[in-house]
């Protein structure tokens, strides 16, 4: 095949691109190797060139890496859709704001992403030239050198197979895919961006991935002081800076995942904030394990206890970062997560950046060891730091158990690659019950640790001296978390004895934080940071039980019939008719109309709450939302709305809507379904309709009746403008409903315009019909002008003349009349008569402005005509001598007696929604708790930076 | 002994007997046939059988969908669940759900889709065009 000279690429991009990737690969590789060899030569002088290349190397390395990101960027700006990665993610009608969101969108824009922050951080530790800085940016070298290979696009075969090597961003759409339109030379112009999905397009796609980001990079942090710890067997210099690096990180990783829980129950419509997805445990257990890090790092810094726990927190920790990484991005999560990434062939190479930090870095500890120094006294039980190494170990347990669990899809995939080929994998059978099953006894466990751990002093000092103080503040918040647990117990429903244990727990950690910073810190700031944070958890204790245990549903459905689902089977979902107020659950729900404000459809939803007596406490309206895509074929998503009280949310999201609005292929199906019956229907005269209705109690037969009131010629129809068009006709029709005893009204109509004829049908949603008029109508309603017998008469300014039966007088003229079908030209004499017509019997006055117009010695007449009237009107002459005007007036023969219709019944009803609404008491705990807890590590980092 | 030992073998032992307490909740995906022998709820993977009649109407019951699904035997059986009909659902390939079976009938209260990608389908479209 010769190759195609193709029209409008711009291809310099993808070279640059390529380069950068390429250069930000070697150059990744080359840093870290530079600064392993600062690290372990002894030469002071060889020592200042190492450095020297690692530094450049690494600059080299991150200017090639934000070049890359700038075009890219670039690229997506600019719509170059020869891009594969622009034809993904962006479209002709995606706003500029979603460009962010976009880029991050793909595989690749997470990874340069990720990359961004490790260049970042990495220029921030090139600032200082120390054994520590150098440590860390050496791991970020390696780690970026493993990141970049996820972008590099190399093909290779291998075995008669081929591999993939990462995925580059800047690769052209017509190298990734073969198809025939590219033996075009012109395909640029026919194709459009496939854009982003609509459940992404907001603003927390926007927020969240770069904090989360944030948090997954700074991990490498800790990790990379770890590692230099081990490298230069300095294994206690690192643990003071290491530590606000670790505050840092857990503060950036839990906001991350606080981000995403929100995210999730604000606007994705789970129904919820946490649900033990993989993805979301794969975030949190870093994060677990990243706070047992802080801890012990905590106590090794106190006490020289606990290095060698430090160490192991620490490279865990960036571990399962990169773990987490390969769960989400492999597609071996299946069919267990609701949102992983797709595949995209990488997942040996993923395999292989796990694998070689987790046997390189293990292996590397193990080896070094012995000889990290270890605290040959024993903690004593009355010391500070015992209490807190259990519980960090009991975190780590934590973790574990989320971890095992989550990785059970790993686990099926190496029996069956290897033990057992077919083996038939397990799955979790009810994920939310097993995490909770044992999460609430570590959550028991650190919220009575969390508390009385506080009121203990780091190698128990003075513990004679201090015994009596410490039994006190202990026994009194035990007895008053004891009290308390009884009384609060009350208040949750279906909560059992292990509930009571976590209420009791929950109160200590709150009760003793209180305690201990009011007694004991005193304005300590170092000192109370632990306490917000440990406070915060008791906190959020209190609002996981709420929310859990107290969450209920407010649109069960009363009425509901049940069928086979059982009366223990959750019925949580309400339908309700367009203004048609629906009672359930104290509440009085009615569905007023929706807005279309841009591409998103709101539902209105008014909520009256009434009390015993039906007096009404509270209105409010929530608007749920649906948002279509840009061509409006298909709703992307359906976000939920919220209302907020002090102590609880109403959620309400829309979770059901007629399928035939949902996507345009529906609508096609449904409207090729439909059957449209002739009626023919005289004036005045009554027809019947009959529908089968399926309704909760079985079929019930409406019949409805028809009456034909009159015609229209300018019928009201919200789609018509009937400025815009030449001609309209509509019928005026009432129909009666006897068992909704109710009529309603519609006028189908007919219209011209520009030469062609429109039908104009209405749905009676209540009555399941759609009527239409038929084209018939058009030619029994309107004479052609060549069928009209016209008939001349003469008038002076003022006159007034009987033909037929009208009464017709000239009282004026227009010297500068419009019509659509006139351009004024320069010279032009235009003149309209105004002519007033009155039908024989009636007193109503209709004004006619027939136009003449004379340009040179031509004469062109433009004629009115009066539908209502079915009357034609011309102005042929003028005769300025004796300023008589000649006008031919046709008067149409008519029959408005009859009208032909076009009936579909039974049609599925459009002014519909199903809603869902649930109240989370308690949610406020657990936004309040968890940011308390950000706070607590926020505060520690702050004041550790500045010490 | 120093206590720290003491302690990690109580994590240790703890850890096992999670373990096999933890085992408990997983099984494999079941079918229809063995839904029906044991009467026990389960988890059922499959294909949703798209030319047999999928069934949601909000007048008759907001909180009831019905469909059809072939398990991994290929056994077909109709799949009542408690919820509105989830968006997209025509478009999926792989179904999970999790319930038990009553009268022949799979009565199910979760469902787990998977649905193709849209870049699978951007694939399609751009080798259709031209």
């Amino acid at each position: 095949m010769a190759s195609i000279q193709y029209i409008g690429e711009t291809l310099w991009p993808g070279f640059i691109g390529h380069v950068c990737i390429l250069l930000s690969f070697i150059a990744a590789l080359f840093a870290a190797v530079s600064f392993y060899n600062y690290l372990k030569s002894d030469s002071e002088t060889e020592k200042a060139s190492w450095y020297a290349l690692g530094r450049a190397g690494f600059l080299i390395h991150g200017i090639a890496t934000l070049l890359l990101i700038a075009l890219v960027f670039f690229i997506m700006g600019n719509s170059m859709y020869e891009y594969n990665y622009v034809h993904g993610h962006v479209s002709d009608d995606l706003p500029m704001r979603f460009i962010f969101s976009a880029f991050w969108e793909g595989q690749e824009g997470s990874f340069m992403l990720w990359m961004f922050w490790h260049v970042l951080l990495g220029f921030f530790f090139l600032r200082k030239k120390d054994r520590w800085s150098a440590s860390v940016v050496m791991t970020l070298g390696l780690i970026q050198f493993f990141i970049a290979s996820m972008l590099l696009g190399i093909h290779i075969p291998l075995f008669g197979e081929e591999f993939k090597i990462g995925s580059n961003p800047t690769v052209l759409l017509r190298d990734m895919i073969d198809a025939p339109i590219f033996n075009k030379a012109d395909y640029l112009s026919l194709i459009e961006g496939t854009g982003m999905s609509p459940l992404l397009q907001n603003y927390w796609m926007t927020i969240h991935p770069p904090v989360l980001f944030l948090g997954f990079a700074s991990t490498a942090i800790p990790f990379g002081f770890a590692i230099g710890g081990l490298l230069t067997k300095d294994h206690t210099g690192w643990l003071k800076p290491a530590l606000r690096w670790s505050l840092f990180s857990s503060f950036f990783l839990g906001t991350g995942i606080l981000m995403g829980a929100a995210w999730a129950y604000e606007a994705l419509g789970f129904g919820g904030y946490w649900a033990w997805d993989p993805v979301e445990n794969a975030s949190f257990v870093p994060w677990i394990i990243l706070v047992a890090g802080v801890h012990t790092n905590l106590v090794a810094l106190s006490t020289g206890y606990s290095i060698r726990t430090t160490y192991i927190f620490y490279l865990l920790t960036f571990l399962l970062i990169i773990y987490s990484t390969f769960l989400t991005r492999s597609g071996i999560l299946g069919d267990t997560s609701a949102h992983s990434f797709t595949q995209m062939g990488l997942e040996w190479q993923l395999a292989g950046f796990v694998g070689f930090f987790f046997f390189g870095s293990l292996l590397f500890y193990l080896f070094r060891r012995k000889s990290i120094p270890t605290n040959k006294k024993e903690e004593g039980l009355n010391s500070r730091e015992f209490w807190m190494l259990i519980g960090s170990i009991v975190l780590f347990f934590s973790a574990a158990l989320i971890i095992t669990s989550t990785s059970l899809p790993v686990f099926n995939a190496i029996m069956d690659a290897t033990i057992e080929p077919g083996y038939i994998g397990k799955v979790i059978e009810d994920p939310i019950e097993h995490y909770n099953k044992y999460q609430l006894w570590i959550a028991v466990i650190i919220g009575v640790l969390s508390g009385s751990s506080q009121y203990l002093r780091f190698g128990g000092r003075n513990w004679d001296g201090y015994k009596k103080t410490f039994f006190t503040h202990l026994g009194i918040t035990a007895i008053l978390s004891l009290i308390g647990s009884f009384i609060l117990y009350r208040y949750f429903n279906e909560a059992h004895w292990q509930h009571q244990i976590l209420i009791f727990s929950g109160l200590f950690a709150i009760i003793s934080n209180l305690d201990y910073l009011i007694t004991f810190v005193k304005g300590n700031i170092k000192a109370s940071a632990s306490a917000f944070s440990h406070l915060g958890f008791g906190l959020l204790i209190f609002g996981i039980l709420l929310t859990g245990l107290n969450k209920s549903y407010i649109t069960s459905d009363p009425f509901g019939q049940r069928g086979l689902l059982t009366q223990d089977q959750l019925n949580s979902n309400l339908l309700l008719f367009q203004n048609k107020p629906y009672p359930a659950n104290s509440y009085m729900y009615t569905y007023t109309g929706d807005t279309l404000d841009g591409n998103l459809k709101k539902f209105n939803i008014n909520f009256k709450r009434v009390d015993d007596q039906q007096k009404l406490v509270e209105e409010f309206d929530l608007q749920p939302s649906a948002i279509y895509d840009a061509k409006f074929t298909k709703i992307g998503a359906f976000n939920p709305d919220t209302k907020h009280y002090w102590n609880k949310d109403i959620f309400t999201s829309v979770s059901g809507y007629p399928s035939h609005l949902q996507n345009i292929d529906s609508l096609k199906v449904l409207e090729d379904r439909l059957v449209f019956e002739p009626y023919s229907v005289n004036f005045q005269d009554t027809f019947h309709i009959i529908n089968e209705v399926q309704i909760k109690t079985g079929v019930r037969l409406d019949t409805i009746i028809g009456q034909f009131e009159s015609y229209t010629f300018s019928p009201e129809h919200e789609n018509i403008e009937l400025d815009s068009v030449d001609l309209a006709v509509g019928a005026k029709l009432r129909f009666y409903h006897p068992i909704l005893d109710t009529t309603y009204s519609a006028t189908p109509a007919l219209v011209l315009s520009e030469g062609l004829v429109y039908q104009y049908p209405v749905s009676l949603d209540p009555l399941r019909l759609r009527v239409g008029l038929d084209e018939s109508v058009f030619n029994q309603v309107f004479t052609q002008e060549h069928e009209l017998n016209y008939q001349e008469l003469q008038l002076k300014k003022g006159d007034a003349i009987q033909v037929g039966n009208f009464e017709i007088g000239l009282i004026g003229f227009d010297n500068d009349p419009t019509d659509s079908n006139y351009t004024a030209e320069e010279g032009d004499i235009a003149l309209a008569a105004q002519l007033v017509i009155r039908e024989k019997g009636t007193s109503e006055r209709t004004e006619s402005n027939p136009i003449i117009i004379i340009r040179g010695n031509q004469q062109f007449s433009i004629k009115d005509y009066l539908p209502a009237l079915g009357l034609h009107t011309r102005f042929n002459k003028i005769d300025p001598k004796t300023e008589t005007m000649t006008f031919s007036i046709a008067q149409e023969e008519r029959n408005l007696n009859s009208v032909n219709l076009s009936i579909a019944q039974n049609v599925p009803r459009s002014d519909l929604l199903v809603i869902e609404s649930i109240v989370f008491p308690g949610i406020n705990l657990v936004w309040l708790g968890t940011c308390m807890m950000l706070f607590g590590l926020l505060l520690g980092m702050i004041v550790r930076y500045k010490h | 002994m120093k206590k720290i030992y003491i302690i990690n073998i109580l994590v240790i032992l703890v850890g096992i007997f999670l373990l096999f307490s933890a085992s408990k909740d997983m099984s494999t995906y079941g079918t229809f046939d063995a839904a029906s022998a044991s009467g026990k709820r389960m988890k059922v993977a499959g294909e949703l059988v798209k030319d047999k009649e999928m069934k949601y109407n909000p007048e008759v019951d907001a909180n009831a969908f019905s469909f059809y699904m072939s398990d991994a035997d290929g056994h077909d059986a109709k799949v009542l669940l408690n919820k509105p009909k989830p968006q997209d659902f025509e478009r999926s390939e792989q179904v999970v759900v999790t319930g038990s079976m009553r009268e022949g009938i799979f009565v199910a209260d979760e469902l787990l889709m998977k649905c193709p990608s849209k870049y699978k389908d951007e694939e399609i479209n751009l080798r259709n065009q031209g």
